[in-house]
């Protein structure tokens, strides 16, 4: 009976990691190739969700509608956003960029959660989909959660073999390893950064819609969301999507173990706490193959 | 320009105006001045650590909730005012010490994505120790109307805020400070030890951020998690000092007043959107200007207003006695040719693979200049990085004056008298070219009081050849200047030994027989011992006395100079074998 609660605790706590870990790759990717701090990626996942929900209230549609109905301009948001805003900050000092950068996505983060507050409310709201369970002895694992698996399985892979195949892929990673090698090669540097903070924001608003099909989504939830995404990325290394993803549902299924054994309360304090402890012994995080 | 006088007047209205005010107007206006001035504290505060050192805190409100806390929690448990605020330092500084520890590990952006997630971490402290601290009910203070009390307190600590501030840009703490925000390894290898001053740094800025936060509570009446600990309104205090301009002396202050009177104007005219538009113009800040609007060409260059974008630099007393001398302060060591002053044994270094230091040994007499060739990668400066501890070897051992440093800091190091400095140039570009002198004077070997040090540093510069050119920023010279300039800073810090790292390149003919010449002048004069690595063999032949030549990162000849370019190894490692062997 212990044992099918584990399990059950376990399996929820994988996919809460699986969606954390598709926030960190937008994160971490927009961090690698673009060098940019985005303290609202979160935001974008609270909006994101919020939103999904709103059309799912509104139209019934299937979520696997919803996805691309909200990714695609999620997408040429990011992209303007970053062509705007983000990109002029690059013939900066480092030390004005970075400050740039803060304030910028921390401005946005401010008027992106107000403007959806006073539109939609301030209210949780998520995605209430009817599903019909499987049962596995005592474990019961709804058709949801099987989706949502599949989906986050399914992004990692494309994701993995775009970055590793595809020549765009391979442009962002040079431009991760060394942005004026991978000018000099021929690659469009600031194109790639460009699309890949429009990427980031678009697989954020993927992850948007999952998470609303199992937990409550808000307006202003998402600064929570970045905090965990910095962790997971700190810990799997920079750029590294492999870490992120075992980091990311490391995280999930700590969280889900300290609300089931001991308190939920007590859940979002793993992350802080494991990340200050792999920084006094892992200055340089677990996983980290490219100099910072 | 202003006028001290002037600007004196200025601050007697403002502090007068300021510590009448309750009597002057009503509670409304009362209030709003103090939220400005709470606000005041957590951005100037922060500025420290960011404007000064260059560590970007994104955690930094942490410390007024810490503080707000550590209050409440002492007043309602029945202590005295005073008591409350004392336990409320205490406990500030105690937990910007832990923190210390682990997030000073990280640099750059790792330093401002570690520090993000320090507010969350609180609130939910806040909230789940809630036999502490209330939980999410918070803690209601006795009723008290204190506003006027809590005014004068904010005020009193809002003038020791602004003093603190002027007394670190110009205290030889401050420049240790502004010379880490500049360049970590250069402060280090001139004589700053790092942790000390993060640490306290930290740890004062923390204390003043809790003490804000202490008398906000007490002034409330009321806290809970979310008024202490929320994320939204964090980062509103580093925005309002960026917007300022970070690290110069009004910065904070006009920040803050800017925007906390734009967040007053949207809370009365608009019932909504109010957080969008002040989000939008913090976002517009960022865009336009990330460097502060004071930082801003039309206010820095305006008569009316430059005054406020100034930055903080010594100032050179009007009046001093004293004739100008051109001989260096440096206490002359009489050469003493027996002193084995620096001795390698068997040094390796290896990053990953790639063996950069083979089981090099050598020894460096003192009065003695040695020339360190070798072609590119052979090894040199990774040797220099050895001896003044930038780095460690992997094995052997590195004696000065017969004591083992091997395991030293860098700053201990140049404590002991090893001055360096880099081929390629890493002045500490937003001081002045005296202060750059003056922070390697005061933190080296010589450990002249700040004052002196500032004063010394122009017969440093005139020996360079930079007298011309002392209140420049370093950031303004050209790449001769900071060669040279490099050369002053170490020579500051009084070394007995200094390691010179190719300087010639890119100097003309006559500028390098001049160096040949301050170079020759500072050993024969000063007993200074000088290791010199150079490409440009010409330069080297004329004023070295014996040539250690690398090759692969091992030794492979050691001897005069006359001896070393007939040797054969040396030989074919630069010009390829005499004979080579047909096939």
């Amino acid at each position: 009976m212990s044992l099918d609660i584990l399990v059950q605790v376990l399996l929820s706590g994988l996919l809460l990691g699986g969606i954390y870990a598709l926030v960190a790759f937008g994160l971490s990717l927009v961090y690698g190739v673009a060098n940019i701090l985005n303290i609202a990626h979160g935001t974008f996942l609270a909006i994101s969700g919020v939103i999904a929900s709103l059309i799912y209230a509104a139209t019934d549609w299937n979520p696997l509608l919803i996805i691309p109905a909200l990714a695609i301009p999620v997408f040429a948001f990011g992209y303007l956003f970053h062509a705007t805003l983000l990109r002029p900050l690059a013939s900066r000092s480092k030390h004005d960029e970075t400050i740039g950068t803060v304030l910028i996505t921390t401005g946005a983060l401010i008027a992106m959660s107000d403007i959806t507050g006073v539109v939609a409310g301030t209210n949780q709201r998520n995605i209430p989909v009817r599903s019909d369970m499987l049962e596995f002895g005592e474990v019961f694992v709804s058709m949801t959660q099987v989706w949502i698996l599949a989906g986050i399985v399914a992004l990692t892979l494309v994701l993995h073999l775009y970055l590793k195949h595809a020549w765009f892929g391979r442009a962002v990673r040079a431009v991760t390893q060394d942005p004026m090698g991978a000018t000099l090669c021929g690659v469009n540097a600031s194109r790639a950064r460009a699309l890949t903070f429009a990427a980031g924001s678009g697989l954020v608003a993927v992850a948007g819609v999952l998470y609303a099909l199992i937990y409550p989504v808000d307006p202003n939830m998402g600064f929570s969301l970045t905090v965990r995404a910095f962790t997971i990325i700190i810990i799997g290394g920079i750029g590294n999507l492999a870490g992120a993803m075992v980091a990311g549902v490391m995280l999930g299924v700590a969280e889900s173990l300290t609300a089931f054994y001991w308190a939920p309360k007590w859940a979002p304090a793993i992350s802080v706490v494991l990340l200050l402890l792999i920084l006094v012994v892992f200055p340089r995080g677990l996983g980290t193959w490219r100099r910072a | 320009m202003t006028s001290r006088p002037l600007a004196l007047a200025g601050a007697a209205v403002v502090a007068l105006t300021l510590a009448t005010l309750p009597l002057l107007a009503n509670a409304y206006i009362v209030s709003f001045v103090f939220a400005l001035l709470v606000a005041f504290v957590i951005a100037q505060s922060w500025d420290w650590v960011n404007g000064l050192m260059g560590y970007l805190n994104l955690g930094h409100y942490a410390f007024y909730g810490i503080g707000g806390y550590t209050f409440c929690m002492l007043l309602v448990a029945g202590a005295p005012l005073p008591i409350c605020f004392a336990g409320t330092v205490v406990s500030v500084a105690i937990a910007a010490a832990l923190l210390s520890a682990p997030i000073f590990r990280l640099k750059g952006d790792y330093f401002a994505f570690a520090t993000l997630t320090i507010v969350p971490l609180c609130e939910l402290l806040a909230s789940n120790l809630s036999g502490l601290t209330g939980g999410s009910e918070g803690i209601t203070l006795p009723p008290n109307y204190v506003l006027n009390p809590a005014y004068y307190l904010m005020l009193i600590l809002t003038l020791a805020t602004f003093v603190t501030t002027l007394a670190l840009m110009r205290s030889r703490f401050g420049y240790a400070m502004r010379a880490v925000r500049n360049d970590e390894q250069v402060a280090q290898v001139s004589g700053v030890r790092l942790f000390p001053i993060k640490i306290a740094t930290l740890m004062l800025s923390g204390v003043f951020a809790g003490l804000a936060g202490a008398i906000q509570a007490w002034q409330f009446s009321f806290i809970d998690p979310y008024t202490m600990f929320n994320m939204g309104v964090a980062l509103i205090p580093i925005a309002a000092a960026l917007l300022g301009g970070s690290g110069l002396l009004l910065g904070p202050l006009v920040g803050v007043a800017l925007l906390t009177s734009l967040q007053q104007v949207l809370l009365i005219k608009l019932n909504m959107l109010q957080g969008t538009i002040y989000g939008l113009v913090i976002v517009l800040i960022g865009r336009f200007i990330p460097g502060g609007l004071l930082r801003w060409r039309t206010i820095a260059n305006s008569a009316a207003l430059g005054w406020l974008s100034r930055e903080s630099h010594f100032e050179v007393p009007a009046l001093r006695g004293g004739a100008r001398s051109d001989a260096l302060p440096l206490r002359a060591d009489p050469i003493d040719a027996s002193r084995k002053i620096l001795e390698c044994r068997d040094v390796t270094m290896a990053f990953g693979g790639n063996i950069a230091v083979r089981k090099a040994s050598l020894e460096i007499r003192q009065g003695e200049i040695v020339g360190l060739v070798g072609p590119n990668g052979s090894g040199k400066t990774t040797l220099f990085n050895l001896i003044s501890g930038v780095l460690h070897p992997k094995s052997g051992t590195i004696l000065v004056d017969g004591k083992d440093i091997s395991q030293f800091r860098p700053d201990e190091i140049a404590g002991l008298g090893i001055g360096r400095t880099y081929q390629i140039p890493r002045p500490f570009g937003e001081l002045t070219v005296r202060e750059c002198i003056a922070v390697g004077r005061t933190f080296g070997r010589a450990r002249a009081p700040l004052k002196q040090s500032m004063l010394e540093a122009e017969t440093f510069a005139r020996f360079v050849g930079l007298d011309d050119c002392l209140e420049k920023r370093a950031d303004q010279l050209s790449l001769q200047q900071k060669k040279v300039l490099e050369i002053a800073r170490a020579l500051a810090g009084e070394p007995k030994l200094l390691l010179v790292d190719e300087v010639a390149s890119g100097l003309s003919t006559v500028e390098i027989a001049k160096f040949v010449e301050h170079i020759r002048e500072i050993r024969d004069r000063y007993g200074v011992t000088v290791i010199w690595v150079e490409h440009i063999f010409s330069a080297l032949a004329s004023v070295v006395d014996r040539l250690i030549v690398l090759d692969s990162g091992s030794v492979i000849a050691d001897a005069p100079l006359a001896e070393a370019m007939h040797d054969e190894n040396v030989l074919a490692t630069y010009l390829g074998h005499a004979n080579p062997e047909v096939p």
